[in-house]
């Protein structure tokens, strides 16, 4: 029998095996929406149409123009998270950060941290927007009425890692290890009792599943050691998992191998993005794949922005192959789909999971 | 090697830099040369925290805290070895390149070749091939080490190396190139004269490309 595509994603984030193999993405930078739509003014629904995904949240271009993902600390900041004037589905905190500009570009950054004392955490109350504020819940519940139809809906979180790793600056951060632990913890409670209160809100709309943005690895592993992750940073983000009623998946960049069991402890539905050059597939499917649901692994490095349209379709074969058999598998690129992403590549993806994700998987044998 | 050199090597590694500083300092009150304090108990405590970065017993953040404890130390006894005419071990001139404004990864490098004996002109983010040109000028470098997070700035590494090439400056300096999405393989394939996959493989690369020079 045919399944709808929120029925494909939500079996296969339960380990479960759906017709298909569904693809979804975290994000995808709005230039490059634009490029594969041709105009600015398309629903979410229609941009999955076209590339067949199961899945949309995050952001997009249609409405007027704002202040993109809205992460950046400045005056206007509540008001445009209060009342969001282009269609997102996005509940994050902001960076309590000095931001830049990259004159080139415009393209905004986090030039430094600015929780770097116990003074500096009265600028919480300045920046964080009110978690209960009813106005951006409101706004948001429309547009997932308006455009959900047979489409699995998310909204992205956080826990409060990525937001304490930024807000302190990496190397503040790691100063306060010897300096002030306390000071980690403090930032990283405020982080989680905000997410948490959003949470509670979140859980009474009609999301599909939460999916926390909390980068906290490099390619070698985590920034932090096992140790100092797991005493100064996974009790809060565990208020936020406790609070969560939904299906989520928990994504960082990186390899996590060395704190995968205390991040299982959080009890996530899945783990996304499985970097290939941090992660191997294999290992991760063997040894987690029957604990918890697995997103992601298609190469951002090289396959989607610099590799051939053949490369990528042998690249999708191959993570289905790998991490498809049993179910528990959703395709997705290894971070989101950027705007450097050749569009070429990004429809070759498209077609190939066609081709190769129809359980039971045979390769395409029976699909080419 | 005396007791002290060997604690300093120790507080280096654990992170103790308020300790550092006061060995430093009690060392060379008690007739220790810089030269000693650096050759003998910094650099090879950074030697030791690169290679335990490199086997997975330390992660980033203790780096950090190690190399500003290596700093405690090494910002006593620079002025003196200033002072004195003490050639370093090599210069480096460090940025990310172009279009990239992440700096976690270049700043490991500057930090880990200081701690390496080498002199370190870091450049910053968003440097351009002509700004790396400007400064292999103005400071005669052994080494060009530049850092890319972006799959799509990686290529202005190639660019740098072009500019040298074009103004005759490509063989008086070692290429060095590292980032998450860099291999060896875009090393080779820009002409690169190394890749580090971390800050610590940075070092021993650079070493090694020293003694064959």
């Amino acid at each position: 029998m045919t399944m709808t595509p929120r029925e494909r994603v939500m079996t296969a984030l339960h380990r479960g095996e759906p017709d298909q193999i569904p693809w979804m993405e975290n994000d995808i930078e709005e230039a490059l929406q634009y490029e594969i739509m041709g105009r600015t003014d398309f629903t979410p629904p229609e941009l999955c149409e076209k590339l067949g995904l199961s899945a949309f949240g995050a952001h997009y271009p249609t409405g007027e123009v704002s202040d993109g993902q809205g992460m950046v600390t400045k005056e206007t900041y509540k008001e445009s998270y209060y009342n969001p004037k282009k269609v997102t589905f996005d509940f994050f905190p902001p960076w309590i950060a000095k931001m830049g500009t990259d004159p080139a570009t415009g393209r905004t950054y986090i030039e430094k941290g600015l929780l770097t004392s116990e003074d500096s955490l009265a600028l919480f109350d300045e920046f964080l927007p009110d978690p209960h504020n009813p106005a951006r819940y409101e706004k948001i519940a429309q547009w997932i009425k308006q455009y959900k139809g047979d489409y699995a809906v998310f909204a992205r979180i956080r826990l409060g890692a990525a937001s304490t790793l930024e807000s302190m600056g990496l190397e503040e951060f790691s100063y306060a290890q010897m300096d002030n632990p306390e000071l980690i913890q403090k930032v990283m409670g405020r982080f989680a009792e905000w997410s948490a209160a959003v949470v509670d809100h979140l859980n009474e709309m009609d999301f599909d599943f939460f999916w926390a943005n909390d980068d906290l690895a490099g390619n070698h592993g985590p920034f932090m050691s096992p140790k100092v992750f797991r005493e100064l940073m996974l009790p809060s983000m565990k208020i936020v998992a406790d609070r969560i009623k939904k299906p989520w998946i928990f994504h960082s960049d990186g390899n996590l191998f060395p704190i995968m069991e205390d991040l299982l402890s959080l009890g996530m539905t899945a783990v996304h993005p499985i970097q290939p050059c941090a992660m191997d597939m294999g290992k991760m499917k063997q040894e987690y794949g029957g604990r918890v649901g697995i997103v992601g692994n298609i190469d951002l490095d090289y396959t989607l922005p610099l590799g051939t349209i053949d490369e990528v379709d042998a690249e999708v074969r191959k993570r289905i192959m790998t991490a498809g058999p049993g179910g528990g598998y959703i395709v997705s690129s290894a971070n989101s789909l950027t705007d450097y992403c050749k569009l070429e590549n990004v429809l070759a993806m498209s077609k190939a999971i066609k081709k190769y994700g129809k359980y039971p998987l045979d390769g395409g044998e029976t699909n080419v | 090697m005396s007791n002290l050199l060997a604690e300093i090597q120790e507080a280096v590694i654990n992170g103790q830099a308020p300790k550092v500083k006061e060995l430093t300092q009690a060392g060379l009150d008690a007739g220790q040369t810089p030269q000693e304090i650096l050759n003998e108990g910094l650099i090879p405590a950074m030697k030791i925290v690169g290679e335990k970065f490199q086997k997975g017993e330390f992660y980033i953040s203790e780096m950090m805290i190690s190399a500003r404890a290596m700093y405690a130390g090494l910002n006593l006894v620079k002025p003196l070895l200033i002072a004195q005419k003490t050639e370093s071990k090599g210069k480096a001139i460090v940025g990310t390149v172009q279009g990239d404004l992440h700096d976690i990864g270049k700043n490991l490098v500057c930090m880990m070749m200081e701690g390496g004996g080498y002199e370190v002109i870091d450049l910053g983010v968003n440097i351009t091939s002509e700004q790396f040109l400007e400064a292999v000028k103005e400071h005669s470098p052994d080494f060009v080490m530049m850092s890319a997070l972006l799959t799509t700035t990686m290529e202005s590494m190639a660019k740098v190396i072009q500019v040298l090439a074009d103004n005759g400056l490509r063989d008086k300096v070692l290429i060095g190139i590292g980032g998450a999405p860099v291999t060896q393989r875009f090393a080779d394939s820009i002409g690169a004269d190394f890749y580090a996959s971390d800050a610590g493989e940075a070092v021993s690369k650079a070493n090694s490309l020293l003694l064959e020079r």
